[in-house]
């Protein structure tokens, strides 16, 4: 009863087809843009923009690059932090070594920069799949790490690579409280996430599914393997450029190559499992679940060990924490394997008739 | 625009079921996988509008002569002249843009979609629109989305599946599952239409429908009908010519009553003791 579709009828194709087919989603979506867009500002404190929000944002729009990947195309990848790196490095370079560039080219060029050298370690899953292929994106992982650590160049010669973001400003405003900083990037990851949106719901996005399912049976009705494959590294990586772009200009300010490793990509990867592979929500609960819940542990568990006078010490309530998060990780894949964004929708379909029994 | 008329107005071609000429011809192919001889120097034609069967026992290579035809596999000798044209290099999305479609002996429908964006994805060589204006929506992408939805929507109506246009394949009976093939098949609009075993597993009403599918894409929309099949009534009955195959070479080809009389035919399926 609460969730009903019932009618709500559609009278053309074009009703059918918008990007939210659903009044209610509609609505929800529009409220939690106003929310995120009029009300946090206004309420949230510093430490939530800097430390929550912001991490939040840029992680889930990383995770989304990984989600069109792997989830919609079907393509492993363990490369994800490498081509944030390359994002970060790009747009500190473009702003560095162009005169007057505006920061929002250079994010772009950042994420340009990042989809070519996302489709030159792409070209190995022309040739290869699954876990193969995920060895291979790892190769991407430690040649770009080490590529950024042994050219100096790409670091204006800074000592083992830190580079300190420029300031970011937009038509003569610099954007340097916490505040506006994550205005700037929901801003950014708003946009991305509808052009992810429209991606998939269309015929770009019908032919990485396609690959993805049934690769034979895909090139056989006339989708061309090579060029959606690496169509799909490109987008990918242009989203995980644009999120390291951000991540060293609005969120850390300083970065260094051995920041982006191997560990920050198994995270992102992560996040859309546990978040929903192939899904655009899942990636931003996936993101909100791996970031959110170490920080609520973080509070809670000393909390109820005083409430119940167990005494433990800091250093057992950290162990306990991980234990707690890898045992929460392990419980939402056994109960849903499809991840939060699964547990939505069935959430949603149980809510069409809950109250009633039928 | 009122969905109902815009769906219901399909005029239905008047019947073009007229066989023409050679559409298809195959000149002695032969195909080895290694030292296996899959084909050994079969040829056989294929005529506009006809349906075509291919049959034969387990083995046979009828797959394999399938997969030569639509460019997954490429002969080592013969010629295959189609439209007049000898082929040459081959890529399997190429004969999906000469109007060549297939459906699969075990299903190869995309799992993850819905019956609708199988049937979307099946008319993806149609559409021209690139994934810029699909990201902004912008330009050519809304207009084709809605134009082809509308082509999509007379292949569900022509293969009776409204009711589940929505639903993930991979939650539909076997039977829906091959009917759905066929309409991804369809949504191409192909000349010529390569069916794999669309029969197998199906009980007898789910064949019945599905010859009446066939039948009618056959004569409504003249498509050229290839067809293996193992059910010999199905075939003796809907098949204008039969060719039959055994251990990769022809043994038989021609109207159904020829090859129920073949020597060979009879011996292939029945065993030299007969």
């Amino acid at each position: 009863m609460l969730y009903r579709e019932a009618g709500q009828f559609k009278t053309s194709y074009a009703a059918d087809q918008q990007l939210f087919p659903i009044r209610q989603d509609r609505i929800g979506v529009l409220l939690l843009l106003a929310a995120a867009f009029l009300a946090v500002p206004g309420m949230a404190s510093e430490y939530w923009f800097s430390a929550i929000l912001i991490p939040f944002l840029i992680f889930a729009l990383a995770a989304l690059g990984l989600n069109i990947l792997t989830g919609y195309a079907g393509q492993l990848s363990l490369g994800s932090a490498a081509f944030m790196a390359v994002g970060a490095y790009a747009a500190y370079n473009f702003q560095l070594r162009v005169e007057g560039i505006p920061i929002l080219v250079s994010f772009a060029l950042a994420g340009l920069t990042a989809a070519g050298v996302g489709v030159l370690f792409g070209l190995p899953s022309l040739r290869i799949k699954g876990f193969y292929l995920a060895v291979a994106t790892l190769a991407a992982q430690f040649f770009i790490v080490w590529c950024l650590t042994k050219f100096p160049w790409l670091s204006n010669n800074s000592s083992s690579g830190v580079i300190s973001a420029q300031k970011v400003e937009i038509l003569g405003h610099i954007f340097e409280s916490p505040r506006e900083k994550y205005l700037l990037v929901l801003t950014v990851v708003v946009l991305m996430a509808l052009a992810a949106r429209n991606l998939v719901r269309t015929s770009t996005g019908r032919a990485w599914m396609a690959v993805r399912d049934m690769d034979v049976a895909a090139s056989v009705i006339g989708i061309r393997l090579m060029p959606t494959k690496l169509l799909a590294f490109a987008v990918s990586s242009f989203y995980c450029g644009v999120a390291g772009a951000l991540y060293a200009f609005c969120y850390l300010g300083s970065v260094e190559p051995d920041g982006f490793s191997l560990e920050m990509s198994f995270k992102i990867l992560f996040m859309i499992i546990i978040g929903g592979v192939g899904s655009i929500l899942g990636s931003f609960l996936g993101a909100a679940f791996i970031l959110l819940l170490p920080i609520f542990l973080d509070v809670g568990l000393p909390w109820l060990a005083e409430l119940f006078h167990l005494p433990f010490s800091t250093a057992t309530v950290s162990h306990i924490q991980t234990l707690v998060f890898g045992a929460l990780i392990m419980f939402f894949l056994i109960v849903e394997p499809h991840g939060l964004a699964r547990l939505w929708q069935i959430a949603k379909e149980k809510l069409r008739l809950w109250p009633f029994p039928h | 625009m009122n969905m109902k008329l815009e769906t219901l107005v399909i005029d239905p071609p008047a019947p073009t079921r007229k066989i023409g000429g050679v559409i298809l011809d195959l000149q002695n192919i032969s195909l080895r996988f290694g030292g296996v001889k899959a084909l050994t120097d079969i040829s056989f034609d294929i005529r506009e509008h006809e349906i075509r069967a291919i049959i034969g026992p387990n083995g046979a290579g009828k797959s394999s002569m399938l997969n030569v035809i639509n460019g997954v596999y490429h002969p080592q000798e013969g010629r295959i002249v189609f439209r007049g044209q000898e082929r040459r290099q081959m890529e399997p999305h190429m004969a999906a843009t000469q109007g060549i479609a297939r459906t699969f002996q075990n299903i190869a429908l995309f799992k993850g979609m819905t019956v609708l964006d199988n049937i979307m994805t099946g008319r993806i060589t149609k559409m021209k629109s690139t994934f810029v204006e699909h990201a902004l929506w912008f330009g050519r992408a809304r207009q084709e989305e809605l134009a082809h939805r509308r082509k999509a929507e007379e292949v569900i109506d022509f293969l009776e599946i409204q009711h589940i246009r929505k639903t993930p394949v991979g939650r539909l009976p076997y039977g829906l599952q091959k009917r759905v093939e066929l309409g991804r098949a369809l949504a191409a609009e192909p000349s010529m239409l390569l069916l794999d075993e669309p029969m197998a597993g199906m009980n007898v009403e789910e064949k019945q429908d599905m010859c009446r599918f066939i039948l009618d894409v056959n004569d409504q929309f003249g498509t050229t009908i290839v067809l293996i099949e193992h059910d010999m009534g199905v075939v003796m009955d809907i098949s204008d010519r039969v060719v039959v195959l055994d251990y990769g070479k022809k043994i038989g080809d021609g109207v159904p009553d020829e090859v129920k009389n073949n020597e060979e035919v009879i011996k292939a399926y029945l065993g030299a003791g007969h």
